[in-house]
């Protein structure tokens, strides 16, 4: 056993096996097991499946949620992206525009520019995080109401229904999407000098500025970022749906936070990773799905996410103490 | 003397960390009426064994005692009940504070179950007078320059009235006139009866302050006696376990006639309508008393803090840089004075934290080579002397080798200015030494260092020149002939030229 301990790729295996990305996969893959046994129905490969596409549109919110607060920060407007994402699509629609990709990109490219105009309220304005996204949050979803009014709209764009309902290969064309997106945040996130960039600012913006990292383009960027990949998650949530309407981005913003606290990243920013993001969000559906396969009230995913929470807190180590 | 007790010793203490022993079976006594001096290299279990003493940490072996009477739980409540006074080294204050809410933090007097202010700052201004701080008493102490927020954490230690003052490096930050005033204040102390342990890595004030000497080598306790009789060199040979040599290399002027850096009316911070020339191949020394505006001349020449000037050339370049990327790409690098909080990213990995430069220069997408980043992290750790495994946060190195860290990540972008803030503050002989022989090393490659030093013999015996910055302006440039720690500290204090004569 200790001879197995001491050798490098030992240490390497217990690194991963003592790591919180792990961890919280094993959580995910003890609830699935231990479920199964409860209702015949949840084990089925079907339902797994559906499971994991519900978790895409967390994991894609939560992807820019991860770089944010690995960066220090913390986007609180990426609900109201979503919304405006699924209500602005439909809006957005030109005849031209057979394939939809034209009107998609555009809501992509407005969502990202919100998410810019947190980044330099953040970064030039220096007003706090929480303030700039929770105003811009509140900004956008008085301007939607305006908009759309109460009525929900209909999408009528064929990516838009693609993405929602295709299955290439029997794999939902959300979890192709979530599968992609996860590649090029985790190359970007840990391959990448600006990946660097971002962990050294979270850890400490000062030190980070006097080695030479470009404060205000990293802040506006990680901000982009969320703005684009909560515009994504309300594409795909859209054609989900098939509908868009104001209030349908409300659940994500808590659960992509949760998704990446779950998922080991420290809430103070600079430590972290965006593989734990994803068995985070799987998590999250998989607890829902439990709740209402147990036919218990939904007061409990609330009670049981906060126990997770603080739960896997505590096992995998509190926050070291910063100086 | 042996018959009184001390009043507070450690009696064959050990302790580890992870396994790792930092000290081992260490015994040492405070008596009253005596200055302690507690020597060694960083890493050598100082601040472990301040720790022990104040109740911060619990020994795994050995016990501490308080009045000659063990104490088996020593506790940092218990420390403070039984008048133990800590000034740790890294700064411990609230910024934002007032130097009176600060030295009276944890005990303020109450009234009616409220704070009582007026109390509160009758007694702070006592503690204060005793360290010569003058500031208005409601100033908050994030406004305060470094070496008076020292002298703040002093004035904290003091307002207790303590029977045992323990300093961790308190002059590391200080200015001459403030490390005089703390001085003599010492030698007041100590005549009222209290025992004082005094850790600090200057020599000369170790033999001028201390009776009594312990000192520390790599967790083991080499010398504990009294200090009369001792040479300087002696102890420092006890420290490192060698003979101590020159501290400071010798070595042959390497200026040339080309500027590396012109600015004219360079104003920034504090400093205003300043005019500088640095010369390649030279050090440039800044002195001065501190929180004169050295800092912000540094800063405002990195581009860190907003400057102007009326016309500025940076390696044959106009104009100043304006932002710190525009400044490393014109070949300056700043290595910080603090560089717990502006230096290092000390939760991320050493290795991260030397190619974090490089990240910050690289296309923002460009992949990263793992094996390329170790094998440049490998020859910069061999080459500066950085031992242990490069993957573990930086924290977990002592100060010097931090240091080390600090200057070790620019290395890589071959600077051709190098801006250095007080580099060895706090730092022990032996880096010392390293960061010297480099610093020299760099100036004969001809290019510029700009060496921003508290410490006067170092800018004595280092630099070509050395600019004397007081109220915001270079008060006086000293050649190399006419450097002495007198003409400086004259400088700094903006004695007349007859006085120095006189």
């Amino acid at each position: 056993m200790t001879a197995w301990n001491d050798s490098a790729g030992g240490k390497r295996v217990s690194a991963i096996l003592k790591s919180r990305p792990f961890l919280t996969l094993a959580i995910v893959a003890a609830v699935w097991i231990v479920a199964s046994f409860v209702s015949r129905g949840f084990g089925a490969y079907g339902h797994l499946r559906y499971l994991v596409e519900l978790g895409a549109v967390i994991g894609l919110v939560a992807a820019g949620q991860t770089f944010v607060v690995i960066a220090g920060g913390i986007d609180l407007s990426v609900a109201a992206i979503v919304t405006v994402s699924a209500i602005s699509l439909p809006l957005l629609s030109w005849q031209a525009d057979t394939t939809g990709l034209v009107s998609v990109l555009a809501v992509l490219a407005l969502t990202t520019a919100i998410g810019v105009v947190n980044g330099l309220g953040v970064a030039l304005l220096r007003v706090h995080p929480m303030i700039m996204t929770l105003a811009m949050a509140t900004f956008l979803q008085g301007l939607l109401i305006i908009i759309a009014g109460g009525s929900a709209v209909t999408a009528e764009n064929p990516l838009v229904h693609w993405l929602g309902n295709a299955r290439p290969a029997g794999i939902p064309a959300g979890i192709i999407l979530w599968i992609a997106v996860s590649a090029i945040v985790l190359t970007v996130m840990h391959a990448t000098p600006f990946g660097a960039r971002i962990f050294a600012m979270g850890a400490n913006p000062l030190a980070a500025s006097l080695s030479g990292v470009p404060i205000t383009s990293t802040t506006l960027a990680v901000y982009g970022i969320s703005g684009f990949t909560a515009g994504l998650a309300g594409v795909l949530v859209l054609g989900m749906n098939g509908q868009g309407y104001v209030g349908i981005g409300d659940p994500y913003l808590l659960a992509s936070i949760a998704a990446v606290v779950l998922g080991g990243t420290s809430i103070l920013g600079g430590l972290g990773t965006y593989a734990g993001t994803i068995p985070g969000a799987v998590l999250l559906v998989t607890i829902t799905a439990l709740i209402t396969v147990v036919n218990a009230s939904p007061g409990w995913r609330s009670i049981l996410f906060g126990s997770l929470i603080l739960g896997l807190l505590l096992l995998s180590g509190r926050e070291q103490a910063r100086r | 003397m042996t018959t009184v007790a001390p009043l507070l010793a450690a009696r064959g203490v050990s302790k580890a960390f992870f396994g790792n022993p930092v000290l081992r079976g260490v015994s040492i006594a405070l008596q009253p009426g005596r200055v302690h001096a507690l020597l060694g290299e960083n890493g050598a279990g100082k601040s472990t064994l301040i720790n022990l003493l104040s109740g911060a940490l619990r020994p795994d072996g050995g016990e501490i005692e308080v009045d000659g009477r063990a104490v088996p739980r020593m506790t940092p409540v218990l420390a403070r009940q039984a008048g133990i006074a800590v000034v740790q080294q890294e700064l411990s204050l609230t910024a934002s504070l007032s130097i009176a809410e600060n030295i009276g933090l944890g005990a303020y007097p109450k009234r009616f179950g409220l704070i009582d202010y007026n109390e509160l700052a009758a007694r702070a201004k006592a503690a204060c007078e005793l360290v010569g701080l003058n500031e208005p008493l409601s100033t908050p102490v994030g406004h305060l320059a470094l070496g008076r927020r020292q002298m703040v954490e002093i004035a904290n230690a003091l307002y207790r009235k303590p029977r045992v003052l323990i300093l961790d490096e308190p002059t590391s930050s200080l200015s001459a006139t403030e490390t005089k005033i703390l001085m003599d204040l010492l030698e007041r102390l100590r005549g009222e009866g209290i025992a004082i342990l005094y850790i600090s890595h200057r020599l000369n004030e170790v033999m001028a302050l201390c009776q009594h000497v312990t000192v520390l080598k790599d967790g083991t306790c080499t010398a504990d006696r009294p200090l009369a009789g001792t040479d300087a060199a002696g102890l420092v040979r006890l420290m490192v376990g060698r003979d101590p040599g020159d501290l400071f290399p010798k070595w042959q002027p390497a200026v040339s006639t080309t500027t590396a850096i012109t600015v004219r009316k360079f104003s920034a911070g504090l400093m205003r309508d300043v005019d500088l020339d640095i010369r390649t191949g030279e050090v440039l020394g800044i002195g001065g008393l501190v929180g004169q505006g050295q800092e912000d001349l540094l800063l405002g020449l990195y581009g860190a803090i907003p400057a102007r000037t009326a016309s500025a050339t940076v390696n044959g370049v106009s104009g100043l840089p304006g932002g710190v990327p525009k400044a490393n790409a014109l070949g300056l690098a700043y290595v910080p004075a603090d560089r717990k909080r502006e230096g290092l990213h000390l939760i991320h990995p050493i290795l991260t934290n030397m190619m974090l430069p490089a990240f910050a220069r690289l296309p923002a997408l460009k992949l990263r080579s793992r094996k390329a980043e170790g094998e440049t992290g490998r020859s910069l750790a061999a080459q500066l002397a950085i031992k242990g495994d490069l993957q573990r946060p930086a924290q977990a190195l002592s100060g010097g080798n931090q240091q080390k860290v600090a200057l070790a990540k620019w290395m890589p972008h071959d600077p051709l200015v190098l801006l250095l803030n007080d580099p060895t503050r706090g730092v022990d002989v032996e880096t010392k030494r390293e960061v010297y022989l480099m610093l020299r090393a760099f100036a004969a490659a001809g290019k510029a260092v700009v060496l921003l030093s508290s410490d006067t013999p170092e800018l004595v015996h280092l630099c070509d020149r050395v600019a004397v910055v007081r109220e915001g302006r270079v008060a006086a440039m000293l050649e190399r002939a006419a450097l002495s720690e007198e003409t400086i500290v004259s400088a700094a204090m903006g004695a007349g030229k007859q006085k120095v004569a006189a």
